[in-house]
């Protein structure tokens, strides 16, 4: 339990305090009511009395009486009765109490540590206590107990009255009809002769002075001065414009007051339709001018329903109604004028005395009388027996006859004494005794009252008795004597089970709770408090749970998770009751313990709660952090469940939205997975169009290499180098096109105005329900670039950023301007399914230079419905709650790990790559390709065509090429390149080759060619590609044919282009741009050749006199293709060779064979002489190669042009630069088609060859050509 | 037989938690969430009389009208719950003790897989089997 702010003992002790009734004649009512009040309210403030007074029990022992209250009530008398359950007024009021009472936020909460908990609860519930005693006040006065009976009524009369004697007189025989004619059973007194006070008001304003002294003097002489007071008040006028300030003690007393008259206006109308008699209502009237405590008792329209449930379940709408009716009251009290204007300090101290005077000479008196009248009685008939008594009692039937209770049939509480039975005296002492203190006393009566009544079986009286003792027991100080919760226990037990008397239950339950918390047995309040809840009352329930709660928090063992559990029940039975704000608050608390610890169900179940009841209480923004978590927090409730919240959500934040348009709120979902970002800069390519083949280049479908981009770094690298010749720039940096988590976004990447940027968003959906995006596009901001020189509109547009971040609804004005600037994309429909992870590409396209940032993305979020996607009427179903919001990137750069900081904390980089540079125009190529093969036999040379094309409006140069294979492909030189045909039509016999037409000549000296290896000559790896003019201006496109060469090794070959170009201007933020191309190549094998050479022993013959040094060049050729790609047979059309010593002179046919076709698995051999040239050619000072050709067939090819001398000396090149010192014996096995053998034989039969040089350095060019069965497939 | 079996880490949160399907989830897990107070409170009673040599059934930890909650807590501090209808009478005590060692080797079988994350949820067919049997048996 919360604490409180009375202790224990002084609420025990205000708990039941001495009644006193008042009547007053009309004028007096009228005088007092000047003060806005009537006279019990106006005694209200100063009923607590400051001094001690005495009194003296039946031993004579003088006993003082500390800190007395009495209460003081107007006497309004009706016949209803009490009964075991509150009547929905009652319960309507203290429903209004608890709501009015709330919690000041953050002000009282004090933290709680158990375990790893930290729990801020609030100290004191000061809505229970306010409940607590309003519902002490509201108890009906029952016949079992006496203490909140009537001990003495205020006659109160005015001195402006005609005769004031006479109307005491009538006031007097009023009271005596009330109290004794039978016809009101209520109020209850508790002695028949009660004790009257006769009180003469004194008006000073508006009396004479003289004549209230000698009516109060007459007074005196006919009731005694110890039965009358003269009250002087009412000594200033009312006056508005007095400014002296003069503390209202009644507004504390009178607030809760208004309230309870309110809702009695409340009540009248729809319970007037109910019940037929307007009399009743009349009465009502009547009865509400009366204090308003009276009313509450016992209220005529009291509703025949044990179960007023429902009045209680539908509270919005009448709290509603009520909060307001409670407003208007007091604007109107307001108006009106505050309490008490018309009296002065003077009159505040005047009334105390009254009180004090009325208390002390009047009340304790009276009741010290009583007390000893009673005990008297009692000790006269202690000298029977009591057994004895009680036995004829039962054999004779007793002077007292057993009456069942009329009014209630559910009464069980066993007989009924009449109001004046001799047992019932006991208990009245018993409650004197209380009143006044004497708790010694009190317990023992109450003691031996509770035997008597046990013994009686009279089960109502034994419960209070037992009560009443406990309390009592608990209430002496000093004394050693436990408090005997049993009593309590027994008690409760009686009034539920027995009884069946809610009320009675409930008081003794909170009695017996708060002494138990004062004892610090937290564990048997709780169990006491919880027991009490049951179904018939929802708020006592929930206030209940809520202390029990309390107690589990303040144990010595913290019980955390019991206390959350109860503030849950708590906050539910709260939420029943209509108690929305305190139902929020318990349930906040329990979210305390079952936050981010695993327990997912019912954090759920407390979010949404919260949820619904900070939406229902116009908190949506804690609605809407309510709902988000659950949606965010991997929640593992089912579909249908998470539909149910992501719709809650939906329309929660709809409501939100409609408040507030400014800014676009975050949207929780689908979540976006930040490192995964990618962007892309450039356009999307098509890859294909018609028989052109577009260059692969980048794209977002292909995944991140860290080896590639390594590869394509190290091109670009030897791009760049040769660009500059032979340097690297100190700011070199690759081209990146598509920036991701693993490339290096440490700068900012530089995009080109006019070209689009691409965003990879990759959403994921936690939830197994689907969503619905729509109107997908991102936020950005734009600060333009003044200083770019390219930009002449700056001037226009002040200096501002351009942002699209606002709602894109309200500002459309803007819209053309911010589309002058960047265009963005939207994707109108994007449908995540359950547990997708799914990417949206989002285009930005920028107009003008600057520094662009990528923020976020905007879109339409609503749940898809499955069923109502299909349907046409489905859409209009999901704009319902298509709710409009953003989610911005938190994207965190590669953890820093340099310095000593970086390593002991977690930093992290920054990371750039949303936020790109906007630079001016830069060129753009395309590049395709024509008749590319994929599939080529090793060796095969085939021709295609390349084109390039200036897409952009820039002129470009310095067209360059590098590539991972540069055997592979060939532009032809520019010395060969003229001869060359460059329509594609004319390579239709798929020759590739010059060729001349020259029959076979057996034996004739071949012709032979001298070219300078210069003539070929490029810089390693990187191509210079001869355009026209090396400049493309913009649209220009150009073609240029592309000799390819089938790789030597047979399989799969990923041959990666890299092309580069520049601006023609120079001096940009690029320098230059690069273009990608990766082709795959099949290679299947073809030819194997191996060659030897042997010194001729044969004699030398007169044709070759000359040459006498000549030796035997013999080629093992052998087909070892499969019969793959369809190849049947393969010719050797010409064998050439190329050396810068030797020269082959002639074709030496073994078998005389006359053409050489080889199909599968077939060996040849040919046997060449081979000569030395000319020495003049061999000294001359550039290095010149002589080409011979001997040609097999009809034609002769040209092996010294494009492409066979390209290819020819880019091989040469390699193998040359790995051969310079090394002379193995070794033949290359591997020389196809046209293969270039370099022959490297240390023949040891060349011994008489004296040259320099005793190895042949002879290269073999065989060329081949090869036929294909076409596969004709007949479709039929 | 048994309506709810959970097992809950040393730091309280859920290890497993499973329900007859026909009720109303969230109440059991409340209920296993507020049975935790109980075994904290009993643990700490028991740790300071016997020292090392505690038992690890805890016994009934506390009645429901509905329920009835046993509780038993292994030397690493992992607690196993088991919630029983209490109209069930025929349970015996020892019969709950049973059924607690049985689902204690199942665990320690889970927690021998060298692929079990200690901490992460249990996830495993066997140990399933043995709560399905647990709260089929007998109906």
């Amino acid at each position: 339990m919360a604490k409180c702010v009375q202790s224990v003992q002084e609420f025990v002790q205000d708990s039941f305090v001495p009644m006193v009734a008042v009547l007053c004649s009309e004028e007096a009512e009228r005088v007092t009511r000047k003060n806005n009040l009537n006279f019990a309210e106006l005694l209200r403030p100063f009923c607590r009395l400051t001094s001690e007074g005495h009194i003296r029990d039946p031993n004579n022992q003088l006993l003082i009486v500390k800190n007395l209250r009495v209460c003081v009530n107007n006497l309004s008398p009706n016949p209803s009765t009490a009964s075991g359950v509150l009547n929905p007024l009652q319960r309507r009021v203290l429903n209004e109490v608890v709501l009015s009472c709330q919690s000041q936020e953050g002000t009282l909460s004090s933290v709680i540590t158990a375990g790893d908990y930290h729990l801020s609860v609030s100290a004191t519930t000061p809505w229970f206590e306010a409940y607590r005693e309003s519902f002490l006040q509201s108890m009906p006065a029952s016949d079992h107990e006496f203490l909140n009976h009537y001990l003495a009524c205020l006659l109160v009369v005015s001195s402006t009255e005609a005769v004031p004697v006479e109307q005491f007189l009538k006031l007097s025989q009023e009271q005596h009809r009330v109290q004794h004619s039978g016809e009101y059973t209520y109020p209850k007194w508790f002695i028949p002769n009660t004790l009257k006070y006769y009180v003469l008001l004194h008006d000073i304003e508006e009396g004479e002075e003289q004549r209230a002294d000698t009516l109060y003097e007459d007074m005196k002489q006919r009731y005694g001065s110890q039965g009358c007071y003269l009250l002087k008040f009412n000594s200033r006028k009312f006056s508005t414009e007095d400014e002296e300030q003069i503390p209202d003690p009644w507004s504390q007393y009178l607030h809760r007051n208004s309230l309870h008259n309110q809702d009695l206006i409340g009540e009248v109308a729809p319970t007037s339709n109910e019940e037929d008699s307007m009399g009743e209502v009349d009465c009502h009237h009547s009865a509400e001018k009366g204090a308003v405590t009276n009313i509450l008792d016992n209220h005529p329209l009291q509703l025949d329903t044990p179960n007023s449930s429902g009045s209680l379940e539908t509270p919005s709408g009448v709290s509603t109604t009520l909060k307001k009716g409670s407003r208007d009251w007091e604007s109107v009290t307001g108006a009106s004028g505050s309490h008490g204007t018309c009296l002065t300090l003077n009159d505040h101290d005047r009334i105390r005395q009254f009180i004090q005077e009325f208390t002390f000479r009047g009340l304790l008196p009276h009741i010290e009388k009583n007390i000893r009248q009673l005990n008297d009685q009692l000790l006269s008939r202690k000298g029977l027996s009591r057994s004895l008594f009680t036995a004829t009692k039962k054999w004779f039937g007793g002077g007292k006859v057993p009456e069942k209770s009329v009014n209630e049939p559910k009464n069980t509480c066993g007989l009924l004494y009449p109001p004046e039975a001799p047992e019932l005296q006991i208990r009245k002492m018993a409650d004197l005794c209380f009143l006044v203190q004497h708790y010694e006393l009190a317990y023992s009566c109450y003691h031996t009252a509770k035997k008597d009544f046990l013994s009686d079986q009279a089960m109502l009286y034994a419960a209070g008795a037992l009560e009443m003792a406990a309390v009592s027991a608990f209430l002496q100080a000093g004394v050693a004597r436990p408090y005997p919760a049993h009593y309590m226990d027994t008690a409760i037990q009686t009034y539920r089970e027995v009884c069946k008397n809610m009320v009675l239950a409930e008081r003794c339950t909170l009695f017996s709770a708060e002494i138990l918390k004062s004892q610090g047995k937290y564990s048997d309040a709780a169990t006491l408090l919880i027991k009490m809840t049951s179904e018939d009352s929802d708020l006592r329930s929930a206030l209940l749970l809520e202390q029990a709660a309390h107690c589990f928090i303040n144990m010595r063992n913290t019980m955390v998770r019991k206390f959350a559990f109860h503030m849950i029940l708590a906050g539910h039975r709260f939420s029943k009751a209509g108690q929305r704000k305190h139902a929020l608050r318990c349930y906040c608390q329990a979210m305390q313990v079952y936050k981010e610890r695993g327990w997912s169900l019912a954090e759920d179940h407390i979010n949404f709660t919260i949820g619904r009841q900070s939406f229902t209480l116009n908190k949506p923004e804690d609605a809407i952090t309510a709902f988000r978590q659950i949606l965010t927090n991997g929640s593992r409730q089912t579909a249908s469940q998470q539909c149910a919240f992501l719709r809650e959500y939906l329309y929660v934040y709809k409501n939100v939205m409609q408040e507030n348009e400014a800014n676009l709120p975050q949207l929780p979902l689908p979540c976006i997975i930040s490192s995964a970002t990618r962007v892309y800069f450039g356009h999307e390519r098509r890859l294909a169009e018609g028989e052109k083949q577009a260059a692969t280049h980048v794209s977002l479908d292909q995944e991140y290499d860290q080896d590639l981009a390594a590869m394509w770094f190290h091109l670009e690298e030897q791009l760049v180098t040769a660009a500059n010749r032979g340097v690297v720039p100190v700011n070199f940096l690759p081209t990146q096109f598509c920036l991701n988590s693993q490339t290096d976004n440490l700068r900012h990447p530089l995009a080109v105005v006019e070209e689009p940027i691409v965003v990879e968003v990759t959403f994921k959906n936690p939830l197994k329900v689907s969503l619905a995006l729509s109107n997908l596009s991102l936020l950005w901001t734009f600060t333009p670039d003044f200083a770019s020189p390219g930009q002449r509109t700056a001037e226009e547009l002040p200096s501002h950023t351009v942002t699209n971040e606002q709602n894109p609804a309200l500002v459309m004005n803007d819209k053309e301007r911010k589309d002058n600037t960047v265009t963005t994309e939207t994707i109108l429909e994007f449908h995540m399914g359950p547990e997708e992870t799914k990417m949206a590409r989002i285009r930005l396209l920028p107009h003008r230079t600057g520094q662009l940032n990528i923020v976020g993305v905007a879109y339409h979020l609503a749940a898809a419905f499955p069923g109502e996607m299909a349907q046409s009427e489905g859409n209009q179903v999901t704009d319902l709650i298509r709710v409009c919001g953003r989610q911005d990137f938190k994207i965190q750069g590669p953890r820093l790990n340099q310095t000593k900081e970086d390593k002991i904390s977690v930093r992290h980089g920054p990371d750039r790559r949303l936020d790109p540079i906007i630079t001016p125009p830069m060129p753009l190529i395309e590049v395709f390709f024509l008749q590319f093969p994929t599939a080529l036999l090793c060796g095969e040379i085939r021709k295609a065509y390349v084109e390039f094309c200036n897409v952009s409006g820039v002129a470009l140069c310095g067209l360059r090429v590098a590539s991972t294979h540069p055997h592979f492909f060939t532009f032809g030189s520019q010395a060969t390149t003229p001869l060359t045909p460059l329509s594609p039509s004319s390579a239709e016999n798929c020759s590739a080759y010059k060729t001349l037409v020259t029959p076979f000549q057996p034996g004739s000296v071949e012709p032979e060619m001298l070219v300078s290896a210069e003539d070929f000559n490029q810089p390693t790896g990187v191509i210079d590609i001869p355009i026209n003019g090396s400049v493309l201006q913009p649209g220009e496109s150009t073609q240029l044919p592309l000799w390819l060469r089938g790789p030597d090794h047979e399989g799969v070959h990923e041959i990666n282009f890299l092309f580069y170009y520049e601006n023609t201007k120079k001096g940009n933020k690029i320098s230059h741009r690069v273009l990608r191309h990766t082709v795959f190549i099949c290679a299947s094998r073809s030819l194997n050749v191996q060659a030897s050479a042997y010194h001729s022993s044969a004699p030398h013959s007169s044709l070759d006199n000359k040459d006498s040094n000549g030796t035997l060049v013999f080629i093992d050729v052998e087909n070892i293709n499969m019969s793959e790609a369809g190849v049947r047979e393969f010719h050797i059309v010409q064998v050439s060779s190329s050396s810068q010593h030797w020269r082959l002179h002639k074709f030496i046919n073994p078998a005389k064979d006359k053409d050489c076709k080889l199909t599968s698995r077939e060996r040849a051999k040919l046997c060449f002489k081979a000569t030395q040239c000319r020495p003049h050619q061999a000294n001359s000072e550039v290095k010149k190669y002589t080409f011979a050709d001997l040609n097999l067939g009809n034609e002769r090819i040209i092996s010294s042009l494009t492409p066979c001398g390209d290819f020819f000396f880019r091989c040469c090149r390699t193998t040359g630069s790995h051969q310079v010192d090394v002379a193995p014996s070794r033949t290359l096995s591997s020389s196809r088609s046209q293969s270039s053998v370099s022959t490297e034989d240390k023949a040891l039969e060349m011994t008489k060859i004296v040259k320099k040089c005793n190895e042949l350095d002879l290269n073999l060019i065989v060329i081949w050509k090869v036929h294909i069965l076409v596969k004709i497939n007949l479709v039929t | 037989m048994a309506v709810c079996i959970a097992v809950i880490a040393k730091e309280n949160y859920p290890l497993y938690i499973r329900s007859v399907p026909t009720q109303n989830e969230l109440k059991f897990h409340y209920t296993v969430h507020t049975s935790l107070d109980v075994v904290e409170e009993k643990i700490s009673a028991v740790g300071k009389s016997l020292g090392d040599q505690r038992e690890l059934y805890l016994g009934l930890l506390y009645p429901t009208e509905d329920y009835k909650v046993y509780g038993y807590v292994t030397n690493s501090k992992v607690k196993f719950v088991i919630v029983v209808d209490s109209s069930n009478t025929s349970l015996r005590d020892n019969e709950i003790r049973s059924m607690f060692r049985k689902l204690h080797n199942s665990f320690t079988d889970v927690m021998c897989n060298p692929f079990h994350n200690p901490g992460d949820p249990i996830q495993s067919k066997a140990f399933d089997g043995i709560v399905s049997g647990m709260m089929t048996q007998t109906g």
